[in-house]
């Protein structure tokens, strides 16, 4: 046996080490820092965005696990997903909203025994965030918390003009036309946005009405309850309305309350936050209350955001190890939830009456008693042909037409003929 | 392989082959995809709103290029007199396409704004508009009128800058003994301006033309393709059903849809150019 040299041992133990790793595809241990990266949302409660980058310091100083939080704005992160996942390379996790772990169901890591220990915790997961988030049985995102749409309303005008809070669609056409005499229209946006469509939806669903049934196939829009939905745009649209709502994106309806022009508006609270928190005149003078209803019941639009974990990833322990800090303990996923200022609420049955609620009188109306919640598309499961449906705005488009001089009837069959097209597709 | 090849097959084939390689496929993002030929783009003609793309396309890029190549002309003509502060009219001039378009839409969707409107607020003080003034971006002509409108404000300093090289270059004395043979301004313009400048604005219109058809931001910014599709452009449309819906393959279909026309443009306009040329 020839003599162990300095050199011959160098060489071997470096030589054997490096097939190891090689072999392996991972770095030892020893040495190793763990990592995990999140690409996240602009949170459009940007306090929230603050106090995430808080608790990841801490959880970076508690676990010895680093982490970097990445920002993007909520219309980029579908062109963003998609690089990640053609290139199979990028962020371990990423926030998801909606029907996005539907899209990527096959490229994201089972996240169940997550959220069986949150559900043990908290309560069940909200239905609408549950739909979104287990996919064909599986969880594929841990939902994290929703912002749901609300009647945002001017308390000022309402008592100035003895006007009743509506309790139905129909009772606000009835406020509606009053309130535009005064100057102060109903701000219901109608064009290729999805403030439209998450107003449309509620309306439509309260009278009873569907895009796409159950069985995410059939097409069911072309219906009386459709054409009762529209005849109420219509009227809403003539009498208490401005055709500037035709021209409007997101932001336009919150930027109407907030300087005063509209009356009515639907969404979420962040046109009350933000009149808050710049201090704008009109922020005394807006309450809010709960969604109309209509004959088949009160539904609501509901944006629930969850946390995935791709695949691709090499750190998906890391990265549940984050989910776990962040959202389960009770005092971080408080602390983490009171940032937001009630924009973004937990989506867990025990934690509905959350004490962000009581932060101020003007929650109220969040609690919402007898709303149901829905994501876009309901009842039909999220897919990417229901998904094609929503993204193409046909519902917004039909009643565009509609209220523009289109029959009720013709407006109604382009839809339904535009929805078969992408089922057909 | 020489750096210059590799960089052009690594930055502009590749990319380019992929989105062939899509769009006659029905790959979806993530999942396994498979070649179908051209059902993709059979498929498409049977949506309304591809058809109404498609028609809007041709508007756009039609009224964008058209009024950019008569104010190109014009405001290259003023701007080879002598005038004063000549220089500092000429970098003026090239300001709307040095700032980032996305950027300067945002200027423009402010002036448009139903709430916030300055045009409207300047037409209803000067008695111009009826209250309460066109709905910019929520009617349909009125929305493409924005869009094209917008276009030319950013396209048209490419038109005036070299248009204006091309009218430096044009030799004095071909005027002069033009003025000597009687002819007026507009003789000389038809008979010497024009056709020493055709070159130039064969170029200048082919690239705008491309560049027109493929428009992103300003519809993006402005209209997000609405009111009810009527601004939509192919690139808007194919990252509505490419990227938010992950349908690549489709998406491919609609941004290659008219690849093929525009191949031809190019190859008929190189072709007059070189005729020129020799």
């Amino acid at each position: 046996m020839p003599a162990i040299t300095r050199r011959r041992f160098l060489t071997s133990t470096t030589g054997a080490g490096l097939a190891g790793i090689l072999a392996m595809r991972t770095a030892p241990a020893r040495g190793q820092q763990r990592e995990v990266s999140y690409l996240c949302w602009n949170n459009f409660a940007p306090l929230m965005d603050k106090k995430l980058a808080e608790i990841g310091q801490r959880f970076t100083k508690d676990t010895g696990i680093k982490l970097k939080i990445d920002h993007i704005a909520a219309a980029q992160q579908a062109a963003k997903y998609a690089s990640e996942v053609q290139s199979q390379a990028g962020h371990d996790m990423v926030e998801m909203r909606m029907h996005f772990p539907w899209l990527y169901e096959g490229q994201l890591v089972d996240l169940g025994d997550v959220v069986a220990e949150l559900e043990k915790k908290y309560g069940k997961v909200l239905s609408s965030a549950a739909e979104t988030a287990r996919v064909h049985g599986t969880w594929r995102a841990v939902p994290q918390y929703h912002a749901m749409f609300v009647a945002t309303y001017r308390e000022d005008l309402f008592k100035k003009a003895g006007l009743k809070v509506p309790d139905t669609w129909e009772d606000l056409y009835t406020v509606g036309k009053e309130l535009k005499k005064m100057g102060n229209p109903v701000g219901i946006p109608i064009s290729q946005n999805y403030d439209s469509i998450s107003t449309a939806g509620p309306v439509l669903w309260s009278y009873g009405g569907l895009e796409v049934d159950k069985d995410g196939k059939t097409v069911r829009i072309n219906s009386p309850q459709t054409a009762q939905m529209i005849e109420w745009y219509k009227k809403m649209f003539r009498d208490c309305m401005e055709p500037e709502v035709l021209s409007w994106d997101d932001a336009s309806n919150n930027q109407a309350i907030q300087q005063g022009k509209a009356g009515w508006i639907h969404n979420p609270v962040s046109a009350y936050i933000v009149a808050k928190q710049m201090k704008l005149p009109t922020a005394d003078t807006i309450n809010h209350h709960r969604t109309p209803g209509g004959p088949a019941g009160r539904h609501e639009t509901d944006v629930p955001r969850h946390i995935g974990i791709w695949k691709f990833s090499k750190n998906a322990e890391p990265a549940k190890e984050f989910i776990r800090y962040l959202l389960g303990k009770r005092e971080t996923y408080d602390e983490f939830i009171m940032s937001a200022d009630a924009f973004n609420l937990p989506v867990y049955d025990k934690l509905q009456d959350h004490p962000v609620l009581k932060t101020d009188p003007k929650y109220a109306g969040l609690r919402a008693e007898g709303v149901q919640y829905h994501c876009y598309g309901w009842p039909a499961p999220p897919s990417d042909k229901v998904q094609l449906i929503t993204n193409s705005f046909i519902m917004p488009n039909m009643i565009a037409k509609a209220v523009t001089g289109t029959s009720t009837k013709d407006a109604i069959t382009w839809a339904e003929s535009e929805m078969k097209k992408v089922m057909a597709g | 392989m020489s750096p210059a090849l590799l960089l052009l097959l690594l930055l502009v084939a590749y990319p380019f082959c992929m989105a062939l390689y899509f769009s006659v496929s029905n790959a979806f993002i993530g999942r396994p995809s498979h070649f179908i030929g051209i059902r993709n783009f059979l498929n498409l003609w049977q949506s309304d709103a591809f058809r109404q793309t498609f028609q809007n396309a041709f508007v756009f890029t039609g009224a964008a290029v058209g009024a950019k190549l008569v104010l190109g002309i014009s405001l290259a003509m003023l701007l080879d007199q002598q005038l004063w502060f000549k220089r500092l009219i000429r970098g003026a001039v090239l300001l709307p396409w040095v700032i980032p378009t996305a950027l300067s839409t945002l200027g423009w969707w402010w002036m448009f704004n139903s709430l916030y409107s300055v045009v409207n607020w300047t037409g209803l003080t000067l008695g111009l508009m009826d209250p309460p003034g066109p709905n910019w971006l929520g009617q349909k002509y009125y929305a493409m009128t924005a869009v094209v409108v917008v276009n030319i404000w950013r396209g048209l300093p490419f038109f005036v800058i070299t248009i204006l090289a091309g009218l430096v270059a044009i030799p004095r004395e071909l005027y002069e003994a033009a003025e000597a043979d009687g002819a007026g301004a507009f003789a000389r313009f038809w008979h010497v301006t024009l056709p020493l400048l055709k070159p130039v604005l064969a170029i200048v219109v082919l690239f705008s033309t491309i560049f027109t058809f493929s428009d992103f931001n300003i519809v993006f910014v402005l209209t997000h393709g609405g009111p009810i599709n009527s601004t939509h452009l192919f690139a808007t449309l194919a990252r509505q059903v490419g990227l938010e819906t992950g349908r690549i393959g489709e998406g491919a279909a609609i941004s290659l849809y008219l690849s093929p026309v525009l191949m031809l443009v190019v190859f008929a306009q190189l072709r007059f150019v070189r005729k020129q040329a020799y």
